[in-house]
């Protein structure tokens, strides 16, 4: 993904200019280098970097005076300071003198990324400011949330109106709705996109990891823990945490994790340092939680603090207008996943979907479709595909006409529309079932 | 015919790749095969830092890449560029040579439990990515792609071994 930022790398290292031009182009961004003080004066002078980074050793003029001297000409650029741990202090002279931030060679690529990403959200955040009104009327990448009806709309709308506050979400919705979808539309449209959404699926941690888990582990702490283990709250600074399956967290996590949301500081196990960390909670559940603090299974304090907004998934039933377009969009998913001609529905299969009433959600019809190219041949999906033969015999119909057709209809497909074996099924003569095929306008389906 | 080879060096779980061929050719749409090569490490090896410069390894394998050819070496060692603590993996926008660890993806050095199936999914990310960039994808900001730029083991557990839509459709 391009972003269109610039960075000019100040460093007489070729070694270091060169991973670190490399490391930046694959992140986007296009990228300058310059050896010393005197070249990156002129590429300054001739072009507005938005990024600077200075090694604070230069041959000649150094690191400090150069980004003195960058203030001078584009008091906008961004200059990152690169130090060895030895020259610390002059690098937070260098702060005073404007510098944006700091960095310890050799860099932990996390450190840097965090720089960076915390340095081109500025920057970027700053741009919009002025198309600020234009762009919060769309949303941008929700293209995987499929549907049309009413309530997905309605869901679309609210991801649109709670994405830029920076408040905490509650998603509510039975299980494969596609609650993680909605999160990430709504983390894909905040100021904190330029961070990862970091995920913890609550109910798939043992209770005894969950503390490790959150928190990380210090170097040590376990045996043979060669390297610390960053939780999922250090992970999520800057960025946005989603909690999925909230309901299953024990009433000692909710303690923890309501102190956590109060300080925004946390320690890792086996460690006293304090670690700060600003991330904003998106939580999903499939129980009601209002009813969970009721019975007394729900911390009160703790739902309060996270039902600041609260966004309702309706099930597939209740959006059968979206079983359509989504069986289209994982037909041409799989199919392509998998290498199949397959491109369209047959008409019973998609009436059986239609019918269908998914207890599972669209996680079921995701499933269904993804089974269905598998054992399929063929460019079509058949009903005999999928495992609804059941469904697709359910009527809905109430008039006897419309349940004449339909069983009309039935047999003739079910003898594969040999006119004679259908009639004696019917106990009609030929006759009767070709103006009733007439009446109806029944057709063969492909 | 381009194809994607993939040379274990210094790595242990030979079987491991074995089975992530038909996966990683499935991804490209492209014959991938695994292949050998002598390369003695030792000489990469920086004694201070306790790690091997990527960047010196990248550049004995890129001899060894036929025409249109990709290669991925896999190794068990810690591997380093020099202004970066650590990496796991390292490849150039449209280069024919990546270079990917498999050290920082044990559970195991992180004081968890063994978890095997979870190091072949890591590594088949790491792969995957760094093939991505040779390929000429550039990091992705859409949760779950693996082309998200991912600088911590767990991040990586994050993501999927798969191209988001605007990946895939700069991939053709
Ligand atoms: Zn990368
Ligand atoms: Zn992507």
């Amino acid at each position: 993904m391009d972003n269109n930022l610039s960075i000019l790398i100040v460093d007489d290292e070729l070694s270091v200019r060169d991973s670190l031009s490399n490391w930046f182009i694959e992140d986007g961004y296009t990228v300058d280098t310059a050896e010393d003080a005197k070249v990156a004066l002129k590429k300054i002078e001739a072009f507005n970097f938005h990024i600077i980074l200075v090694d604070i050793k230069l041959p000649g003029m150094d690191g400090l005076e150069l980004n003195r001297r960058i203030k001078s000409i584009n008091d906008e650029a961004v200059v990152i300071i690169m130090t060895a741990f030895a020259s610390v202090d002059s690098a937070v002279q260098a702060l005073k003198d404007g510098a944006y931030d700091y960095v310890c060679k050799p860099f932990d690529p996390d450190a840097i990324t965090h720089i960076i990403r915390n340095a081109s959200k500025t920057i970027h955040l700053s741009k919009e400011n002025i198309t600020l009104q234009d762009r919060i009327k769309s949303l941008v990448n929700v293209e995987d949330i499929i549907g049309e009806s009413e309530g997905i709309l309605n869901v679309l709308e609210q991801v649109r109106v709670v994405a830029e506050t920076d408040s905490t979400v509650i998603i509510n919705g039975d299980s494969g709705t596609g609650k993680e979808l909605i999160a990430k539309a709504i983390h894909m449209n905040s100021s904190r996109r330029f961070f990862p959404m970091v995920t913890v699926h609550c109910g798939a941690i043992a209770e005894n990891l969950m503390e490790s888990e959150l928190f990380g582990h210090e170097r040590g702490a376990f045996t043979g823990a060669q390297y610390a283990r960053k939780g999922k709250f250090e992970m999520a600074d800057g960025a946005t945490l989603f909690l999925d399956e909230i309901s299953t967290i024990s009433m000692k996590m909710q303690i923890e994790l309501l102190r956590v949301l109060e300080t925004k500081t946390f320690t890792r196990v086996g460690g006293n340092r304090e670690f700060k960390s600003d991330f904003r909670v998106i939580c999903a559940t499939n129980r009601d939680l209002q009813a969970m603090v009721n019975a007394g299974e729900f911390r009160e304090d703790l739902f309060y603090r996270l039902n600041v907004f609260s966004i309702t998934i309706p099930p597939l039933r209740e959006r059968t207008e979206d079983i359509k377009p989504l069986t289209e969009h994982f037909v041409k998913f799989y199919a392509e996943q998998m290498n199949k001609e397959t491109k369209h529905i047959g008409r019973r299969a998609a009436k059986a979907l239609k019918n269908y009433d998914f207890p599972g959600n669209v996680r079921e019809l995701e499933n269904l479709i993804e089974r269905a190219i598998v054992i399929g041949t063929g460019d079509t999906v058949q009903l005999k595909d999928l495992p609804l033969d059941h469904v697709a015999a359910k009527p809905t119909w109430e008039s006897i006409q419309e349940m004449e057709h339909h069983h009309i209809q039935g047999i003739l497909e079910k003898y594969d529309w040999n006119i004679s074996r259908s009639a004696k099924a019917l106990g009609v003569d030929r006759v009767t079932l070709y103006s009733k095929i007439k009446k109806y306008k029944i057709e063969k389906s492909k | 015919m381009s194809r994607i080879k993939i040379i274990p060096l210094q790595f242990a779980g030979v079987e491991v790749l074995e089975q992530m061929l038909p996966l990683i050719s499935a991804r490209f749409k492209i014959e991938t095969l695994m292949t050998t090569c002598r390369l003695d490490l030792t000489p990469f090896f920086d004694p201070v830092r306790s790690q091997y410069n990527a960047n010196d390894i990248i550049q004995k394998l890129v001899p060894l890449a036929d025409e249109g050819d990709k290669i991925v070496g896999v190794t068990d060692l810690d591997l380093f560029i020099p202004v970066l603590s650590y990496i796991f993996g390292q490849a150039y926008l449209g280069g024919s040579v990546a270079l990917v660890s498999g050290h920082r993806l044990v559970n195991a050095r992180y004081g968890l439990a063994d978890d095997p199936k979870l190091f072949s999914e890591r590594l088949l990310k790491c792969i995957i990515h760094e093939l991505g960039h040779a390929f000429g994808l550039k990091h992705c900001l859409l949760p779950g792609c693996v082309m998200d730029s991912t600088t911590y083991v767990e991040e990586m557990d994050q993501k999927s071994d798969q191209f988001c839509r605007n990946c895939k459709i700069q991939l053709k």
